[in-house]
């Protein structure tokens, strides 16, 4: 039961379907990359999970630890453990990290339970410490003038602090130098462990050099079409995404 | 309170001839200034009451411009002060502080040794008529407005006694900044607060205007005008706040006048009234002034707030940049009117104005007229102005990260404030300001996002 | 400048005139006679005598807008000018049956030549009256109607009564009501439902007489999913006296239909040119106005689009250059009345010399409606010191998901940039010309073919002597 299990899922948006009998299985303890061309559907499954009110489910489950989470609020999702890295982390203006993480963490505290303030900020600033992030940064309006690479480190921070049962992380490694992106690979490696399942969607393989994933799958067209151990995003790698079509292709005929 | 309240209302109503006669007969000010008040009337009676139609009051709803329902009140009780006083806690650090209920002087806090030593004035004018005479004669009452409410400046000079001056002689530096209370308690109470702020050469201080209501419930009229004058070099923080109860009527009039090299900001916090009318007028006299206006509005049930503008550049080389800021709930209305007037030489103006409305709810309404007049070539002038609601896929980011919606939202609206509020520039204000602004947003439903885009 | 022949012939393109023997005139000043004057010349219809004689009492009963407007107003003489002059009423078909001189005149304009080349129809106004309409036959066919005011009246009220005198009220304005009382000439289209013209319909409006004052009055409506494109341009000789010029352009875009309506206005400097111009747009409709401003003394004028279907939109895109003696008060008004509809104005203005520029513009989105969006850009370059520019909007938003954007900027042009192109041996005023096209020349890009080359060569021919 300790597992992120999306069974038959058909979603999509404005009318189009995207997501076509969608199943996964991540079971807490391990690492799974999900990989495939632009226009596939990675984005679509990140926000249908996160529950955003755009995209419409046709039909099909996620069960996350063996409950429904389709049609709860986004934010019910969240707090149930579910944490969504965004590809494109938003601006939040005049809305500084520290007081932005300290929301989300208090929304999880029971009611009448007080809040550790001096805690609270000794942890954040070991964490920004680890992701190398200036600690006055928290400070900041949350991503307001970061770039590509501190948007995505501030990302890494808060799924460290909010320690989620289940992390979806979209393409996370878009838009990141070499440098960045080992900071931002050591900062989710740290959070590997028998208590957290994590689905790494990406584009590139490049990622997976430093996240070592426990299942590679590759999904093309709103579905997944191959799935393998870790060697499989090498082969994409070294094959391109052609190879997929191609084959697709030949399966069909 | 029951007696006060019954004595009031017989009473004849501000825009009534017979109440400026006896409050001229009952006034013991010096002869020459009941003299400028008969005039003053006299320009009250003959000036016709602004109508819609007309340019200034363009989007202001039909104001109801009876003002026989407020009266000059009486003194206040000893409770009344009592509660007051404790109440005027916005600012713990000061250098002096001086407090109004309703025009009546109640409390007074002297000035530092040091700063009277070294001739600086802050003082009640009643009392500064009689003490600086010279500075009285030069400053007060030389203002008009060019917005649209000269009757009302008219009626305010009529029968402003209460307020104050604050003068700081050339190269006096101060930190700490003045703080005056300008409050309204009796029901149906008509206030004329005077703010006369006057700035030597090199001079550099600050001052907190906080207009409020001791009692939630009472109707009043308030139409303060304030005035301030920045010899060349003064660098001048005037912030105010108007927070007073949802059933006043309140106008604030104010200039600026600018000379060379000076630094003068304005802030304003407008929380309070029914109806406010906010004209603010600024004029750059002398080269290389810098000069920037901050608001920020938070408007509920069925208030509105008219905001009308002025940066007239009248010498080159300066600055002046306006920031309105409206976040709007309810029924609620504001209009932002604003316009950058640049004379024919003065070239190398840099002058800008903003105008940022936040719909909390679709039954809100945002007005703008921003305006440029441009006669100078050599400029760099622009305008912006955005209405809009809160962004739905920032929404979707807090809500991912397990932040309630209520929260969020309250969250988004604080961090779109902020930009605002940290400009009032102190801590213990800001802290007070958030708490105040706060209060507006208990048991409020906010209703408005950005509408879902549509993929094509 | 190299190409100052070219351009010295191009500056007094509109510059000369022809005596000219009218056979109806009606006189100067305005009253109920010249009324019937023009009716009973036109042999009207009697609810349209009524019509003219009630937007009469309206003229004279509304005041001249300078509480807001420019003082300038008040020099217009109302009694002094004639207010109406032809040669008949019934355009010629063919070149050949116009008189010489009228013929000679939009010879020495090129109309016939650019007819030939690139348009759909044309008809072309000497005065009050058109000397010559014609449209492709083929169009004929396909049951697109192109006329003249009094003819579509006469001949179709069936198809446009109904909108006539509805998009803009007789008493919209002082001017709408003047146009109403005295109009004449102008162009009537209906184009049926699905019909789409590939080439554009053109009128040519033309002031040949002194003391003059030309009220044409336009009404295009495009049925369901139809579209057209109508192009409009105008010169006037200079006189000694002012001219004025006064229209009443009215557009309907039925669902699904396109209307671009694209105006070059090249005035002589002494004409007042106050025109209202207005569009209904209903669902899914869009009527974009292009709209060039570079003669006359005084314009005013903002192309309005009201909203009035769902997914509905509105654009003006509004070209001003005002020089010494020139003020252009333009803009542009958008009034959202369906949701989901979308609006979009982008207005450049050039002030040389003493010109004035003003932008004037309306917003409106009221509370009952969600998802309508606009989008606002002007931007105003000085040219000289003396150079002025105003910029006015209004915006009003309320309602759900609906948003506003409104940007405006004053600047010059760059000394660093003139010096630039100075270094690669441009003379300065070369320079300047070519910063001014380069300001405008995402706008003008929006203009056809023919006319955005002429646009050009006026741009250069203003900035001539502006420096230096």
């Amino acid at each position: 039961m300790s597992q992120l299990e999306i069974k038959n899922l058909n979603a999509g948006i404005a009318g189009q379907s995207i997501l076509k009998d969608f199943s996964l299985t991540v079971p807490k303890g391990e690492v799974h990359a999900l990989m495939g061309p632009n226009g596939t559907g990675k984005s679509t499954l990140a926000k249908v999970l996160a529950g955003h009110e755009d995209y419409e489910v046709e039909s099909g489950s996620v069960l996350m630890d063996g409950e429904e989470i389709l049609g709860k609020e986004p934010d019910e999702v969240a707090r149930d453990g579910l944490f969504l890295a965004f590809q494109y982390p938003l601006e939040i203006p005049g809305v500084s990290i520290a007081n932005f993480i300290r929301a989300a963490l208090q929304a999880r505290q029971e009611d009448g339970e007080k809040f550790d303030a001096p805690a609270y900020y000794r942890r954040l600033y070991e964490k920004m410490n680890i992701l190398q992030i200036d600690k006055k940064f928290s400070a900041r309006s949350v991503n307001e003038g970061f770039s590509g690479g501190e948007k995505k480190r501030c990302e890494i921070l808060q799924m460290s602090m909010l320690e989620p049962s289940y992390c979806v992380m979209d393409e996370t490694d878009s838009g990141l130098d070499i440098d960045a992106l080992k900071i931002v690979a050591n900062g989710v490696n740290l959070m590997r462990g028998p208590d957290r399942g994590i689905l790494v969607i990406t584009h590139y393989q490049r990622l997976l050099d430093y996240i070592v994933p426990d299942k590679v799958h590759v999904m093309y067209e709103g579905r997944i079409v191959h799935s393998g151990e870790k060697e499989l995003a090498l082969e994409l790698e070294e094959k391109g995404y052609d190879w997929v079509r191609d084959e697709l292709a030949t399966t069909a005929s | 309170m029951n007696t006060e309240a019954t004595a009031v209302q017989t009473a004849p109503g501000v825009g009534d001839s017979a109440s400026f006669e006896r409050h001229l007969s009952l006034s013991a000010l010096p002869e020459s200034w009941k003299n400028w008040k008969k005039e003053y009337w006299e320009k009250y009676e003959e000036l016709p009451f602004p109508r819609t139609r007309d340019e200034h009051w363009r989007f202001a709803s039909r104001i109801d411009f009876d003002l026989s329902g407020f009266q000059l009140a009486e003194d206040a009780s000893d409770d009344t002060i009592e509660e007051v006083l404790s109440r005027s806690n916005l600012v713990a650090e000061r250098s002096g502080q001086i407090v109004f209920v309703d025009n009546q002087l109640v409390s007074e806090e002297a000035i530092p040794e040091e700063l009277a030593a070294r001739g600086v004035v802050f003082l009640p004018l009643a009392e500064a008529v009689t003490k600086h005479p010279e500075l009285v004669e030069r400053y007060l009452f030389q203002e008009s407005t060019d917005l649209g409410s000269d009757k009302f400046h008219a009626l305010h000079n009529a029968y402003s006694e209460s307020g104050y001056l604050l003068y700081v002689p050339d190269n006096v530096e101060i930190d700490a900044p003045f703080a005056v209370y300008h409050w309204h308690a009796a029901p149906g109470a008509a206030l004329f607060p005077h703010i006369l702020v006057v700035g030597g050469r090199n001079s550099r201080f600050s001052v907190v205007d906080a207009q409020q209501s001791l009692f939630e419930d009472r109707t009043g009229f308030s139409c303060a005008v304030g005035n301030v004058f920045a010899e060349d070099g003064a660098k001048i923080y005037r912030r105010t706040i108007q927070n007073f109860n949802n059933r006043m009527v309140s106008f604030q009039l104010d200039t600026n006048n600018v000379d060379r090299d000076t630094a003068v900001r304005g802030i304003n916090l407008n929380l309070g009234s029914r109806r406010a009318r906010f004209e603010n007028e600024v004029r750059i006299n002398g080269a290389g002034a810098d000069v920037k206006l901050y608001s920020l509005t938070v408007a509920e049930n069925d208030q509105e707030f008219d905001q009308r503008t002025l940066q007239i550049h009248n010498a080159p080389n300066a600055v002046s940049d306006l920031l309105y800021k409206n976040a709007l709930m309810d029924h609620s209305r504001t209009i932002f009117s604003g316009l950058i007037k640049v004379a024919k030489d003065a070239q190398q103006t840099d002058a800008y104005q903003t105008n940022r409305n936040l719909l909390l709810n679709d039954t809100a309404q945002a007005n703008s007229l921003p305006g440029l007049e441009i006669e100078a070539n050599d400029v760099k002038c622009s305008h912006g102005a955005t209405t809009g609601q809160l962004d739905r896929d920032e929404l979707f980011y807090f809500l991912q990260r397990g932040i309630p919606k209520r929260i969020a939202q309250q969250l988004m609206v604080f961090g779109f404030f902020e930009e605002v509020i940290e400009q009032f520039d102190n801590e213990e204000l800001e802290e007070n300001l958030r708490g105040l602004i706060q209060a507006k947003f208990e048991k409020k439903q906010l209703d408005a996002v950005t509408p879902k885009m549509e993929t094509t | 400048m190299s190409q100052t022949d070219a351009i010295d012939i191009d500056r007094e393109k509109g510059n000369f005139r022809f005596d000219v023997k009218y056979e109806y005139d009606a006189g100067t000043g305005l009253s109920e006679e010249t009324i019937d004057y023009i009716s009973k010349a036109k042999d009207e219809e009697q609810w349209i005598n009524d019509f003219r004689k009630r937007a009469l009492k309206v003229f004279e009963r509304l005041p001249m807008p300078t509480h807001w407007a420019t003082k300038d107003l008040e020099n217009i003489v109302f009694e002094n000018i004639r207010y109406y002059l032809s040669q008949g009423q019934m355009p010629s078909r063919s070149w050949d049956d116009v008189p010489d001189e009228v013929k000679e005149t939009f010879e020495r304009l090129g109309i016939p030549e650019q007819e030939r080349k690139f348009l759909a129809g044309v008809e072309a106004q000497f005065d009050s009256e058109a000397a010559y309409s014609r449209m492709q036959d083929s169009l004929e066919d396909e049951g697109v109607i192109f006329v003249g005011s009094s003819e579509g009246l006469k001949k179709y009220p069936h198809i446009f009564k109904k909108y006539f005198g509805k998009v803009i009220p007789t008493n919209d304005n002082k001017f709408s009501a003047l146009n109403s009382a005295v109009f004449s000439g102008g162009s009537f289209i209906y184009v049926p439902p699905g019909v789409k013209l590939k080439q554009p319909l053109q009128a040519y409006f033309r002031i040949n007489a002194e003391s003059f004052g030309q009220f044409e009055r336009t009404l295009i409506i495009a049925d369901e999913g139809a579209e057209v494109t109508y192009m409009e341009g105008c010169t006037a000789p200079k006189f000694e006296t002012s001219t004025l010029h006064s229209a009443v352009v009215e557009l309907v875009a039925l669902k699904g239909a396109k209307i671009q309506y694209i105006t070059v206005q090249n005035w002589s400097n002494n004409v007042f040119n106050l025109v209202t111009k207005r569009a209904w747009a209903e669902e899914g409709a869009e009527v974009k106005w292009i709209d060039c401003n570079i003669g006359s003394r005084l314009t005013m004028k903002y192309p309005g689009v009201v909203l009035k279907g769902r997914k509905a939109r509105g654009e003006v895109i509004s070209i001003a250059l005002a020089n010494d003696g020139q003020h252009q008060d333009t803009g542009a008004k958008m009034v959202h009345q369906a949701d989901d509809t979308t609006s979009n104005i982008i207005s450049k203005s050039i002030s040389v010399g003493k010109g004035r520029s003003t932008y004037r513009g309306l917003v409106h989105m009221p509370d009952h409606l969600k998802g309508c969006k606009n989008n606002t850009e002007c931007d105003a370059l000085l040219i000289n010191t003396n150079s002025r520019t105003d910029t006015y909007p209004a915006i009003n938003v309320q309602g759900n998901g609906n948003s506003v954007q409104h940007e405006a900027s004053v600047s010059k042009v760059s000394a660093e940039q003139i010096f630039y192109m100075m270094q690669r041996g441009l003379s300065e005023g070369e320079a300047m010309s070519l910063a001014v096209n380069g300001f405008v020349n995402d706008l003008v890009r929006q203009f056809p073919m023919e006319y955005s080359v002429e646009l050009k060569r006026l741009i250069d021919m203003e900035m001539e002597g502006s420096v230096g």
